[in-house]
């Protein structure tokens, strides 16, 4: 019955029921092993809104789906039900070059958009690291950052208005100049939970004037962490900040032939855009700190090609720790920007007693870590270890200080870490926003919220 | 309606003392308007009836200062100048362009959501807003976010709060990333001759170096600096470097003048006092004969709406005083009447007409005694009916400034 009326509704191309389909939906990077009763793949915002109808008529969850480049299962199913793919709503579909917007469908490829508005001298900031692949309505979901947010901001500023369909197939709008309660602020990052995006403004930046990346390295991780404390404590905010560590520079130097010295304990890779009157004091103040904290090198990029093949070698990085290891778990923490030494020192005693080797690669700016701790999935016992050691630097963070996700979300897989950062009366008040928007808790669900915070203690 | 006995005026020390008046209050169903600076009160209607005036300004502890890490921690009754004097000592600010920012609080500013001018280049207040820690209806607290600048664990309640007006929560503390304040300021003020504001708008839009503020102003006299031609005046705000002011000095200049603007004069000395008093202007009354509309839209249609709105005011013979955000769109038209007397009624046929124009419009200040016949907010969001089954799960017993809001939350 769910098939048919889905197909009635969607078309036969646009319902997915055969298992061999459906397996490929059951994951991001994380999985619990539960395939979908059904994927659909809408055209429209009335598709979806039909869908919506549908599943709910059928007591089915939805699961919305941008490319499943999440870390956290938030993109995968917990209970099975209808996984919305956007796959088929990924158009650019208006842009305002004067008053810098443009409207977009959620399957739109993050790259894409900034591919698309170049030619008017316009960008859209927020650059996850999988921005190649993952889609705005995923980025939306999760409020994604990237690189370059140290500066720019992550997902949610830069999101005006959003068209949503709600648990009942309602479709509205929300904008964040409403005269009203800034729902678009929360729906953003709100992993699904809320409502399905259909549509977006989003805002664009102009291309700036002048872009400089520099590259330090040093022979002592902890002096590289106090580089990036000197930068910001100097008053100075880079465009972008990252940071990668001994373990990670040489595969990623064997991979991209990106220029990073493979012998220093850590890189710094750093960027500054602007304006051309400004960026000599931004160069020589940086340089400056760098110095002072024991730079071993410093260069600078002289050309696109050398800025471009720095890039290339960070965000590509992923990729690379297949020359380390089998498989690879990534955490995403966030510390105060001055905890860092703490917090990479927290990481190394988490995994060096299990035997467990730990990359850094990361948005140092931020403060927000992203360990690589690399094992091999066929063996049990590194996949304990490895879950043991992520648990302790979720820990280790919210000990500094800190929180347990700045980019990926909470998903399924933290969701009863959330109890760590917020008391129950905390949560309680967040759900009362779910109560709202998904009363039955069908948009998601498991997700976010730890097992058992539900309306009856908001009650 | 106003409220038939002056309420009870409670400012509580503590948070102790705050949480025992809200669940006193939310008990016995006792209503309570929220103030902190009361800058803001313009806004919005005049409430019908309050048992209990909660004053925040007793919340007044700067709690952190992260300089190394560019956050830092207020309580929500910290005055918006307040706290950048405190983040200046160590060379930073949080971008909060409030009217009257020295008389304002941290917590009613956000409360408001009052959109600065200097949003396209720094982002929203909200975009500012790291944590935050408020007091709900019975009195229970709850945090949101933390003292991180990148967080996406759990939903960002803050958002939620911001721009709410107390009716959903009150603040009691706020966090905040900081910026490094900018190395020089500078002001240019140039007034239009006849027919040249579209063609320097448009120009003054495209800069290559933008200004941190731009606006188109009509009138206003003394409240905003420099004096109009036929076609008002225009004034730019740059921040940055030595270097950066003066190429944004020599560009700003050379396409004004292809405008047809000969004449621009800079202000580096009391730059920053005197975007405080334009902003200040957006919300000056006219001792009780003006009221101050506003409404957002895109900058490209920013001219068009506000001579729109001026026009409608000036057939019904009211005088005017416009001015627009050249960068963000916002329109700001004040209606004023020389005799008190007679606006009143000169006004109720305009605010009608405006309503038609533009349904969106709300009023942002006006301290006539019209102002308690008129809906104040405009019309109401596509989504207003989730906005009050919001309001109804945080507060189901009405506590917290009931129909101070859109919809009549």
């Amino acid at each position: 019955m769910l098939k048919q009326r889905l197909i009635d509704a969607l078309g036969a191309d646009a319902v997915k029921t055969e298992a061999e389909d459906l397996a490929v939906y059951a994951f991001d990077a994380y999985s619990q092993g539960v395939v979908p009763a059904a994927v659909v793949l809408p055209a429209n915002t009335r598709e979806v809104a039909a869908a919506v109808k549908i599943a709910k008529d059928c007591g089915e969850p939805i699961v919305a789906r941008g490319a499943g480049t999440g870390l956290c299962g938030g993109a995968a199913p917990a209970r099975g039900g209808i996984v919305f793919s956007f796959a088929r709503m990924n158009r650019v579909l208006e842009v305002d070059v004067r008053n810098r917007r443009a409207r977009v469908q959620p399957g739109l490829i993050n790259l894409d958009l900034s591919k698309h508005v170049a030619a008017s001298g316009l960008f859209y900031a927020p650059d996850p690291s999988s921005q190649k692949v993952s889609t705005i309505g995923g980025n939306i979901g999760t409020n994604a950052g990237g690189p370059h947010c140290l500066s720019y901001g992550t997902t949610v500023n830069h999101i005006l208005e959003l068209e949503i369909v709600d648990e009942n197939g309602d479709v509205t709008t929300t904008s964040v100049d409403d005269v009203g309660y800034d729902l678009t602020g929360v729906l953003v990052g709100s992993e699904g939970t809320l409502a399905i995006v259909c549509s977006a403004w989003v805002r664009l930046l102009r291309q700036p004037e002048t872009v400089r990346v520099w590259l330090a390295a040093f022979d002592d991780i902890n002096a590289a962490s106090a580089a990036v404390t000197g930068i910001i404590g100097a008053g100075i905010i880079p465009t972008a900040l990252e940071m990668l560590d001994r373990v990670m520079l040489p595969p990623i130097e064997a991979a991209f032939h990106a220029g990073y010295p493979t012998d220093a304990a850590a890189v710094l890779l750093i960027e500054s855009a602007g304006f051309e009157d400004e960026m000599n004091l931004h160069e020589n103040e940086i340089r400056r700190v760098m110095k002072e904290n024991g730079a071993t090198t410093w260069r600078a990029a002289k050309s696109q090609a050398e800025r471009d093949a720095l890039w290339a070698g960070r965000k590509g990085a992923l990729g690379a720790t297949g020359r380390l290891a089998p498989n690879y778990y990534i955490q995403d923490v966030v510390v105060p920007r001055t905890k860092l030494p703490q917090a990479l020192k927290a990481v190394e005693d988490a995994c060096a007693p299990q035997g467990i080797i730990a990359g850094n690669v990361f948005h140092a700016g931020d403060g927000n870590l992203h360990p690589l701790l690399l094992y091999d999935r066929g063996d049990p016992k590194q996949v304990a270890a490895v879950i043991e050691a992520g648990n302790e630097i979720l820990k280790a963070a919210v000990d500094l200080g800190g929180t347990i996700s700045g980019e990926h979300g909470i998903g399924y897989e933290k969701r009863d870490t959330l109890r760590r950062i917020f008391s129950t009366d905390d949560l309680a008040t967040m759900s009362r926003v779910r109560e709202v928007f998904d009363p039955r808790r069908n948009l998601n669900p498991e997700k976010i919220f730890p097992a058992g915070v539900g309306c009856a203690e908001v009650a | 309606m106003i409220a038939a006995a002056a309420p009870d005026k409670v400012t509580p020390k503590s948070l102790d003392a705050l949480r025992e008046t809200l669940g006193r209050c939310d008990r016995e169903g006792l209503k309570i308007s929220i103030e902190g600076g009361k800058t803001l009160s313009g806004m919005g209607p005049v409430l019908p009836r309050a048992d209990v005036s909660l004053i925040t300004t007793g919340l007044s502890a700067i709690l952190a200062h992260e300089y190394h890490d560019l956050t830092c921690s207020a309580q929500s009754g910290v005055r918006v100048a307040q706290l950048n004097a405190v983040l200046g000592e160590h060379g930073q600010f949080v971008p909060i362009d409030v009217p009257l920012r020295k008389k304002a609080t941290i917590g009613g500013s956000l409360a408001a959501g009052w959109p600065g001018p200097r949003r396209h280049i720094y982002g929203r207040a909200r975009d500012f807003v790291i944590g935050s820690q408020v007091a709900l209806a019975d009195g229970t607290l709850a945090n949101a976010g933390g003292m991180v600048v990148k967080n996406v664990s759990g939903y960002d309640m803050s958002k939620l709060y911001i721009g709410s007006f107390g009716t959903l929560a009150i603040f009691t503390q706020l966090n905040f990333k900081t910026l490094p304040v900018p190395k020089k300021r500078r002001a240019m003020i140039a007034p239009l001759p006849e027919a040249t504001r579209a063609r320097a708008i448009e120009r003054i839009a495209s800069l290559v170096v933008p200004p941190a503020a731009a606006f188109c102003v009509e009138g206003f006299g003394k409240n905003v600096d420099g004096a109009d031609d036929i076609d008002g005046r225009v004034l730019l705000y740059f921040e940055g470097t030595e270097e950066l002011l003066e190429r944004a000095t020599l560009d700003t200049r050379s396409v004004l003048g292809k405008a047809g603007v000969p004449e621009t004069s800079i202000v580096d000395t009391g730059a920053a006092e005197s975007l405080d008093r334009t902003i200040d202007a957006c919300i000056a009354n006219k001792r009780g004969r003006s009221i101050t509309y506003r409404l957002f839209g895109s900058p490209g249609t920013a001219q068009e709406r506000a001579e729109r709105m001026r026009d409608a005011c000036n057939r019904h013979e009211l005088f005017t005083d416009v001015l627009f955000d050249v960068m963000n769109g916002d329109v700001f038209v004040r209606a004023s009447e020389r005799d008190a007397s007679h606006f009143g009624a000169k006004i109720e046929a305009c605010h009608a007409e405006l309503r038609e124009l533009e349904p969106r419009c709300s009023i942002v200040a006006c301290d006539s005694a019209a102002r308690a016949s008129f809906e104040a907010w405009g019309a109401v969001p596509a989504a207003i009916e989730k906005m009050r089954a919001i309001k109804a799960r945080f507060d189901p017993h009405g506590t917290l400034n009931p129909g101070r809001f859109i919809g009549g939350i």
